[in-house]
């Protein structure tokens, strides 16, 4: 390795560490681990609590922690991408530090690219102690778990998921420079992508396109109808758990419906089939979505990143 | 390499409004040159350019010899950057802040170790480098800044308004520093509202005005160019109309006005008149009490500029 790129290496580090400091020391980033934890908690904890209810004793469940999808789920990536990026371009601009920051002998794109990693570290440290903490509590409430050594499909898929809305993030907050704008854009995004166009697929029998926006996807089921078959996710989201099936059951068909309102009876729907792929197919697609918005957006992003004029 | 900074025909628009125009400056390596201007005259803007924060529409920029390019972040190297009332990430501590900064310049830990406590030590913030930035206060913010600005041993120094937010004693402190880093070779481009800081400092001085060089030189040139503007102000004991008639009569005098005990007279040179001026006086019976000349000062020489520039453009 040439003094050069030592050099650059060097420098890029000094951007992962500054960045990491930032995220760690975030009163936000530190709500949201407790929030994660608590909500990894109530997970562990919905065996006792229906037990509580129905008097029933704790079902064991050897599965509970490869399908918890790290005890997130879809809005806890959402909500952690936010935390951990929506500072991270816009946040500099707002409290003037990118003024000293690029006046260092560093290129913008090393200074993009390092925070951009940082984040990366940070989720992947994070995720990795919740899978842990469900690992653990998983087992001791649940009884003990199988196929523990897919564990960390999971870890990738959630870290997977969530750069996908690190990435949406990213381009708000470097398009317009705010933290505000960036967080509350991502997040009308993600209730545009997973509320309403979820509701929207399933009425209108066009949730084929969910698959191709980031968010929890279409939804498809296995073996049976809604009711009583197994449900699968298309989404971005859903890349964890969609891997872990996939390695499981490799010959998953995944049916997908629409509801009729109006049905024979008066005031009950009826389920049409609409189509039919591999589980295969899904996770394939679900990647190639993510990989694409991903790169797409943080090209974009750091295009204007390298563009900006810093005036203020 | 003679020049330190050379623009040629800098120019920075931001919409219809030109920030900087066609601005043509010349820093000389090891001096301390001053830039001046009043409140949006481009100073900032002009700034930002030679350290790449911002992107010229128009003319060129060389730093220490090498033409300045947009993301060419090794020209950054040798120069050390002080913003105006600093922003600095307040979530780390100071020393880890010129820790950091010091890995992006690509110092070793050996020299970080060394040069970060000497700076701190330096800027008057030890005993509170493990403090959080956020808990400083403005004036030690300013501080920090300044230290960052040196970390890396830098050939070219650009300090925009050292001296805001400081107390009287910190403005005396970074005057000194100037001065010593100026005395070890570093080339200092220092702007500021200060007439009498930069007076105090610098030995050259770049006046500029609405984006545009109105003027620059040693601060004796600048005077020398600008004739005109000399005058005495004189205090006088018995000061009756033989003594006016008596300055008035001299061949230096251009004119004569009085002011309850006070004489303030126009000079048709820039030469130091006053003892012939003293000697009329008391050749008149007059005495002098106090004698002084105006125009000479920075402030004067700034002030008259913008008066002209003023009068200029009505």
């Amino acid at each position: 390795m040439d003094i050069t790129r030592f050099d650059r290496v060097g420098k890029f580090l000094a951007v992962v560490r500054y960045e990491i400091l930032w995220n760690v020391r975030k009163k936000k980033f530190l709500g949201m681990i407790i929030v994660a934890f608590a909500l990894a908690t109530l997970s562990l904890a919905g065996g006792h609590i229906v037990s509580a209810i129905t008097g029933d004793p704790v079902k064991l469940d050897p599965n509970f922690v490869i399908d918890s999808n790290v005890g997130l789920g879809g809005f806890g990536f959402f909500l952690f991408a936010i935390v951990t990026v929506m500072n991270t371009i816009s946040g500099e601009f707002e409290s003037g530090t990118i003024v000293s920051l690029l006046a260092k002998p560093v290129s913008r794109t090393t200074v993009f690219f390092g925070k951009l990693f940082a984040a990366f570290l940070t989720l992947l440290v994070t995720y990795c102690f919740l899978i842990v903490y469900m690992a653990i509590g998983g087992s001791v409430i649940y009884g003990p778990q199988s196929n523990l050594h897919l564990v960390p499909l999971s870890l990738i898929g959630a870290v997977f998921s969530t750069l996908v809305w690190i990435s949406i993030v990213l381009l708000l907050g470097s398009t317009f420079k705010s933290s505000l704008i960036a967080a509350l854009g991502a997040l009308g995004i993600w209730f545009g992508t997973n509320i309403i166009g979820s509701i929207l697929g399933m009425l209108a029998g066009q949730g084929w396109i969910l698959t191709y926006i980031p968010g929890s996807g279409n939804t498809g089921y296995v073996d049976g109808l809604p009711q009583v078959g197994i449900l699968v996710s298309t989404g971005t989201d859903s890349i964890g758990p969609n891997l872990i099936n996939y390695i499981l059951h490799p010959s998953w068909n995944v049916t997908y419906y629409k509801i009729n309102i109006g049905g024979p009876t008066p005031g009950q729907g009826s389920w049409e089939q609409l189509y039919q792929e591999p589980l295969s197919t899904v996770i394939s697609t679900s990647i190639v979505v993510s990989l694409i918005y991903f790169i797409a957006f943080v090209a974009i992003s750091w295009y204007l990143f390298r563009r900006a004029q810093i005036a203020e | 390499m003679e020049f330190a900074i050379e623009t040629a025909n800098l120019t920075k628009k931001y919409g219809s409004l030109v920030a900087v125009n066609n601005l043509d400056l010349s820093v000389k390596t090891g001096t301390i040159h001053g830039f001046l201007g009043p409140n949006g005259a481009g100073k900032t803007t002009t700034i930002k350019m030679l350290i790449g924060l911002l992107k010229p529409d128009g003319g060129s920029v060389k730093i220490l010899g090498n033409r300045l390019g947009w993301d060419k972040p090794d020209l950054r190297s040798k120069v050390g950057y002080m913003p105006e009332l600093p922003k600095l990430p307040k979530h780390l501590k100071g020393t880890e802040l010129l820790d950091l900064y010091g890995r992006m310049y690509g110092m070793s830990k050996d020299e970080r170790e060394k040069q970060v406590p000497t700076l701190l030590d330096l800027v008057g913030l030890k005993g509170r480098e493990t403090d959080l930035i956020g808990k400083y206060s403005k004036g030690m913010q300013q501080r920090l800044g300044l230290a960052q600005a040196l970390l890396n041993e830098p050939k070219l120094v650009i300090l925009d308004e050292p001296s805001l937010g400081l107390d009287p004693i910190g403005m005396v402190e970074v005057r000194d520093m100037i001065k010593e880093l100026s005395s070890e070779g570093i080339t200092i481009f220092l702007s500021s509202h200060l007439l009498h800081e930069v007076e105090q400092v610098c030995t050259h001085v770049t006046i500029i005005n609405k984006g545009v060089a109105m003027v620059s030189g040693t601060i004796k040139q600048i005077a020398t160019r600008l004739k005109g503007s000399l005058a005495i102000e004189v205090e006088v004991d018995k000061l009756s109309e033989t003594v006016i008639e008596n300055v008035r009569k001299l061949p230096v005098v251009k004119d004569v006005n009085r002011d309850g005990k006070k004489l303030l007279i126009d000079l048709k040179t820039r030469d130091d008149a006053r003892s012939e001026v003293s000697q009329a006086i008391a050749a008149a019976g007059g005495i002098v009490i106090s004698i002084s000349l105006r125009g000479e000062s920075l402030e004067d020489i700034f002030l008259n500029l913008l008066d002209k520039d003023k009068e200029g453009r009505a």
